[in-house]
């Protein structure tokens, strides 16, 4: 059953420019999306709209068959899904563990360890750690909220190829261990190829590839 | 994790933010607080100036034509006679004594009367009758009396006049010697009539005055007679008899005016035939530098707490611009805009407490020497002004303490003619006089309450203003700037 769906779905930044044009589509649980698109195609605007970070201009976004604005969106970003970007958006004055104690429903340490971060790691500014530890970080943050739906906006964008692989096999981990529906936006078709459904967009319009 | 807690990681993890704004927030709070303090003594010196000074007014015969009982009567020889079939009667003063926030009265009237004693002549030689003739002076009560309040004569033996005798009399104890005179001996005055009225008290001359050393027979402190008001009435058979004016002291001359008010409200007087009028000069010009003071101080806090919001506004705001991330990183995270600004508001309120507690330690070592200073400039240090009786002197060298001292010679306009001396009425705030009333600018309680509660708005307006231009974003215009 779908967790999440796009229906009919415009946004256009300037008038007669849209960047999504009726885009309709579903999202299931125990399953990775990926979302490939050029540069400006309108893939980071679609995550922000699922994301509840932004209203569409027609059209509505369903969380399990009701309209996210009826929650509020401040309600669907803390309950239904977690973001996860590509600079990582960690608060520079905390921790790991403080960091994921932000959405925290879960123990932090033990997350943090599983997701490959050693005890010590867990406790130094999360500033003073490598990318890829960074981006771990981000992914235990999302997990630990809790939420059903995970969306990463080119999550490997700043990552080394090994350390993306490693990303990659963490979120698709969740999806299919944790029965996540986890959306990810990016330009490489050889990431896209981990995921279990691989959409496209294109001149507003979404397709399965 | 609870706005508390992420408030309290960034004020210890940004340390130089945190101390800064510490920095910021104590000198504010210093100001604020030394200006709150200041007004405070202010306030308290206006205060035991007025206890100390008081204010007086006057009830007294309306001599005009709307008085129904106001009689001119020509003498047939040229003179004219003034006076009136109403009045001030010791009645009156009674009922208005009844008022609460009146300290005391005094009503007097003089009259020319003959007598069977032996008085003592004047050095300055009168003509006929008026050289055998004494004052008899009706007084409500001697004790009141600005002979006996300033000092010139105190009672000796028996006890004073207080409106409850009849026909009763106070001489001097030269006059009592000189015609071999007690307590409880009679004496014979004669006016209209003649009038026999028994010696309760003896009073003695405590400061001869150069003042009355050439004076007519009548004038001089030893021929002094004072009697009662039943006295006079026998001296004066059916004529109404009273007092002219009367005189009452108020504890507090901010309230003179009610006062005024709900004596003019006695239906039992019938206000045509009398005036009110008030007399706290002396108590304004002597506040009138603490009001400026205050009120001086008064904008210089607002002033304060203005500039204050404006810095904390802008430094804020300028923070609130580097901080957009973070902001942007909560709102993703689901966190309401209004937790976020909580948490803004914890963290300079976490920085505030401690700051304005420490500033209670900036101020005292400060207020002292800045009241000093805008008190100067309130009053002109050792300004004198010989004309209106005020002398306002400003002391220094008592550290955190202000003195203010005033002397004030007004009571002259009460002594009878002639009299050029007057006893000093001194108030000292703060000064290292013992026997002066002390003030010191000191931070109570009070204070820091006030400090907290005008800390707290200008915090809570400042992180508002601050967060307006971040938080009017939505999320995704934040996470725009983000990246």
């Amino acid at each position: 059953m779908a967790v999440l769906e796009m229906k009919g779905i415009c946004y256009a930044y300037e008038k007669g420019r849209p960047i999504l044009s009726n885009v309709t589509t579903e999202f299931e649980t125990g399953k990775m999306y990926a979302v490939l698109g050029p540069s400006g195609s309108g893939k980071t605007t679609m995550l922000s709209l699922i994301g509840g970070l932004d209203i569409p201009q027609k059209g509505e976004i369903l969380f399990d068959g009701e309209n996210i604005s009826q929650c509020g969106l401040a309600c669907h970003r803390r309950s239904h899904v977690s973001l996860i970007f590509q600079s990582y958006n960690l608060i520079d004055y905390m921790t790991p563990m403080e960091n994921v104690a932000l959405t925290a429903k879960k123990d932090v340490l033990s997350l943090l360890l599983r997701l490959g971060l050693t005890a010590e790691e867990a406790k130094r500014n999360v500033m003073k750690l490598s990318g890829g530890q960074q981006q771990r970080v981000a992914i235990a943050r999302a997990l630990a909220s809790d939420t059903p739906v995970i969306l990463a906006d080119e999550p490997t964008g700043n990552l080394d190829e090994d350390t993306a692989g490693k990303i990659m096999g963490i979120l698709k981990e969740s999806a299919h261990g944790l029965n996540k529906c986890v959306i990810v936006v990016t330009h490489s078709n050889e990431l896209a190829a981990q995921a279990d459904v691989v959409l496209s967009l294109k001149r507003g319009s979404l397709h399965t590839v | 994790m609870r706005i508390i807690k992420r408030a309290y990681l960034y004020v210890t993890r940004k340390k130089g933010k945190s101390i800064l704004l510490f920095f910021i927030l104590l000198i504010m709070a210093t100001f604020v607080l030394t200006g709150l303090s200041t007004q405070k003594a202010s306030q308290e010196a206006q205060k035991n100036l007025r206890e100390a000074l008081g204010g007086e007014f006057y009830v007294s015969v309306e001599l005009s034509e709307s008085n129904p009982y106001f009689r001119v009567v020509d003498d047939g020889e040229g003179a004219l006679d003034l006076y009136t079939e109403l009045p001030v009667t010791q009645d009156m003063i009674n009922a208005i004594m009844e008022i609460s926030g009146i300290e005391k009265y005094d009503a007097s009237a003089q009259t020319l009367v003959s007598t069977n004693l032996t008085i003592f002549p004047g050095n300055v030689p009168l003509k006929g009758e008026l050289n055998n003739k004494v004052y008899a002076r009706t007084v409500a009560g001697t004790e009141n009396n600005s002979f006996f309040q300033s000092g010139i004569m105190e009672l000796a033996e028996g006890k004073h006049i207080t409106g409850n005798e009849s026909n009763a009399a106070v001489i001097s104890r030269d006059m009592a010697d000189q015609n071999n005179l007690q307590i409880g001996d009679s004496i014979s005055l004669q006016a209209d009539e003649e009038a026999e009225v028994k010696i309760i008290g003896i009073y003695e001359i405590r400061k001869p005055d150069p003042a009355f050393t050439s004076v007519v027979t009548y004038e001089k402190l030893e021929n002094q007679i004072f009697i009662d008001t039943s006295a006079l009435q026998s001296l004066f058979g059916d004529m109404p008899v009273g007092f002219y004016e009367a005189a009452f002291s108020v504890y507090d001359p901010a309230q003179l005016d009610s006062i005024m008010a709900e004596v003019k409200g006695l239906s039992a007087i019938d206000w045509r035939a009398f005036k009110v009028a008030a007399d706290n000069q002396t108590y304004l010009d002597a506040a009138a530098p603490l009001q400026k003071l205050q009120a001086l101080v008064s904008s210089i806090i607002w002033v304060i707490v203005l500039v204050s919001a404006v810095i904390l506004s802008l430094i804020l705001t300028m923070w609130g611009r580097s901080r957009i991330h973070e902001t942007g990183v909560f709102l993703s995270l689901g966190i309401g805009k209004m937790r976020i600004i909580g948490q803004y508001l914890a963290e300079v309120l976490l920085i505030a407490v401690i700051a304005f507690g420490c500033s209670y330690f900036t101020s005292s070592a400060v207020a002292g020497r800045i009241a000093d200073g805008l008190l100067q400039q309130g009053i002109p240090a050792n300004e004198e002004q010989p004309d209106d009786g005020i002398d306002i002197v400003v002391k220094e060298g008592y550290g955190d303490n202000i003195e203010v001292s005033i002397k004030d010679d007004s009571a002259l306009s009460d002594m009878p003619s002639g009299q050029d001396t007057a006893p000093e009425v001194e108030v000292s705030i703060d000064g290292a006089e013992p026997s002066t009333e002390q003030i010191s600018v000191t931070i109570d309680f009070y204070n820091m309450l006030q400090l907290y509660l005008i800390g707290i708005i200008v915090i809570i307006l400042s992180v508002g203003i601050s967060s307006l231009s971040v938080m009017r974003l939505k999320p995704r215009e934040i996470l725009s700037k983000m990246s």
